[in-house]
């Protein structure tokens, strides 16, 4: 018996990484998952894993800036399982990936709009189209990936850390509104965190270390058990919160 | 397979209300589990109820406030099983009819000086008495009861003021406890109906202000309280939680 037994839970960029990290744990915990990612062949290949293993995940293939791919997304969700008990907002263009780093006045205006799009955007949308269902069922658990460099206020990346404040600000308005229709709304801010998806030598992790509370790499494993939290029961009467898992760096 | 399996916790202010709760729950994940309490018939009796339940529990009598009641209450501990893994400082002062709900001029000074010896130094000392086994063992969980007040400046002043020490602890300790892999996290309840005799209305009067419209009873806290104890938050350190259905925002 599993804490998130016949759970359906989406998890957004659940393809690799950290995303893939919380499939793991959720399917161990019994529930069934949606891997939704823009890398339809990597969603592929987890959910396939999953299956394999003996649990029940779908593939969909989402780019969470996109209106009509978020509610495709729920849409074969309620056809699979016929329900949705979580939504992880985890799809983000991560921290120094892809990514410009510059001060504000040189940091590209088109940047700017493509990193707010997908982090900020993207759980607006991917809410929006699960709520009416959740709100249905008078039940639903949501968990935005916020960061603790918005606690930091880390320099040369304005664009990735306000659409993390964003996402905090989305938290905390969405649980007042949800709050008496039995969905809780909560925030995980990871710190810098060792994942295959942002490709940087182990060395780039190391970096982080000697600022911790707790000195060493922070790898995907250390987020599981709180994603878990919020996804369960446990969890009921917590909302719009922000915890920060990064060792003891940031304090929140 | 329990997630508290094996390990040893200590639940001050564990005999009664929201302590109990924890104590309780803490019990049903495996954990074994020192009841401090000052109030000692209450705490062999949820000492006696983990026990008739198959759990493994101990019941000490125990001052926060006492540095001597403190040690004492490690050593029992270390003693009985040999080790701590988990220090719930649950124990603190917060009896409407004994306690000052008034402007500034009108706290007794000597009432302040109480609140302050059970809610901050209580907990201080706790950890000090601890904290040295825990460093030993290279691993420890300490999780300090806040409150939703520090947040919300809606409470007794000298209360609050406790509560807000508590969370400013829980920060330096787990900056300074890291490399012995102890965590020290907080958490912040919102007035939560724990008290029997007490006038439900008080209770009632807090719902309106939270996302989740509803009392907020012990059982609340507990799942908040075991992943706290448990080794799924190994990497979260000098945090604070709260769980209050959404009424203030962290």
């Amino acid at each position: 018996m599993g804490r998130l037994d016949d759970r359906v839970i989406i998890v957004t960029g659940g393809a690799a990484g950290i995303g893939r990290a919380y499939i793991e744990g959720f399917v161990a915990e019994g529930a069934k998952v949606v891997v939704a990612d823009i890398n339809g062949e990597g969603a592929s290949v987890a959910a396939a894993e999953v299956e394999a293993g003996g649990g029940e995940a779908l593939a969909v293939t989402v780019d969470v800036s996109d209106p009509g791919q978020t509610e495709a997304m729920v849409k074969a969700t309620i056809d699979r399982f016929g329900r949705i008990d979580g939504l992880v907002n985890n799809a983000a263009i991560a921290i120094r990936v892809k990514h410009v780093n510059a001060p504000v006045e040189e940091l590209p205006i088109e940047e700017w709009d493509r990193v707010i799009a997908v982090n900020l955007r993207g759980p607006f949308l991917c809410c929006r189209a699960v709520l009416p269902h959740m709100k249905n069922r008078g039940y639903g658990k949501i968990i935005n990936i916020a960061s603790g460099t918005f606690f930091k206020g880390t320099p040369f990346i304005s664009n990735y850390v306000a659409s993390k404040g964003g996402v905090i600000g989305l938290t905390r308005t969405l649980a007042r509104e949800a709050g008496k229709s039995g969905i809780t709304v909560n925030c995980i801010a990871p710190g810098l965190t060792a994942s295959e998806t942002e490709e940087m030598p182990a060395s780039h992790y190391e970096t982080r270390v000697p600022d911790r509370a707790i000195k060493r790499v922070e790898v995907p494993e250390d987020l599981v058990g709180a994603a878990i939290f919020f996804m369960s029961k446990d969890s009921d009467f917590m909302t719009g919160q922000s915890i920060i898992i990064d060792g003891g760096v940031a304090i929140n | 397979m329990s997630r508290l399996d094996g390990r040893v916790i200590i639940v001050t202010g564990g005999g009664q209300g929201i302590g109990r709760a924890f104590a309780l729950g803490f019990a049903k994940e495996g954990a074994k589990v020192a009841i401090a309490d000052i109030n000692g018939p209450a705490a062999e009796s949820v000492a006696a109820e983990i026990g008739e339940a198959g759990g493994e529990a101990l019941a000490v009598v125990t001052d926060v406030s006492s540095e001597e009641s403190t040690k004492e209450m490690a050593a029992a501990v270390i003693e009985r099983w040999g080790r701590i893994d988990g220090l719930m400082n649950n124990a603190a002062f917060f009896q409407r009819p004994q306690i000052t709900n008034g402007p500034i001029e009108e706290i007794p000074v000597d009432e302040w000086d109480r609140v302050m010896a059970v809610n901050l130094k209580g907990p201080f000392l706790c950890c000090r008495a601890v904290i040295g086994q825990m460093k030993e063992q290279k691993y420890g969980k300490i999780v300090n009861i806040s409150s939703g007040t520090v947040f919300s400046g809606r409470s007794i002043l000298h209360y609050v003021a406790s509560k807000g020490g508590v969370t400013a602890f829980t920060r330096v300790l787990a900056k300074q406890s890291g490399d012995w892999n102890i965590t020290v996290n907080s958490i912040a309840p919102g007035l939560t109906a724990s008290d029997p005799d007490k006038d439900e209305a008080i209770y009632e009067g807090r719902v309106a202000a939270r996302s989740i419209p509803r009392v907020e009873e012990p059982e609340d806290l507990v799942g908040a309280g075991i992943f706290l104890m448990s080794s799924e938050s190994d990497f979260m350190t000098g945090q604070t939680m709260v769980v209050d259905g959404g009424a203030v925002m962290h």
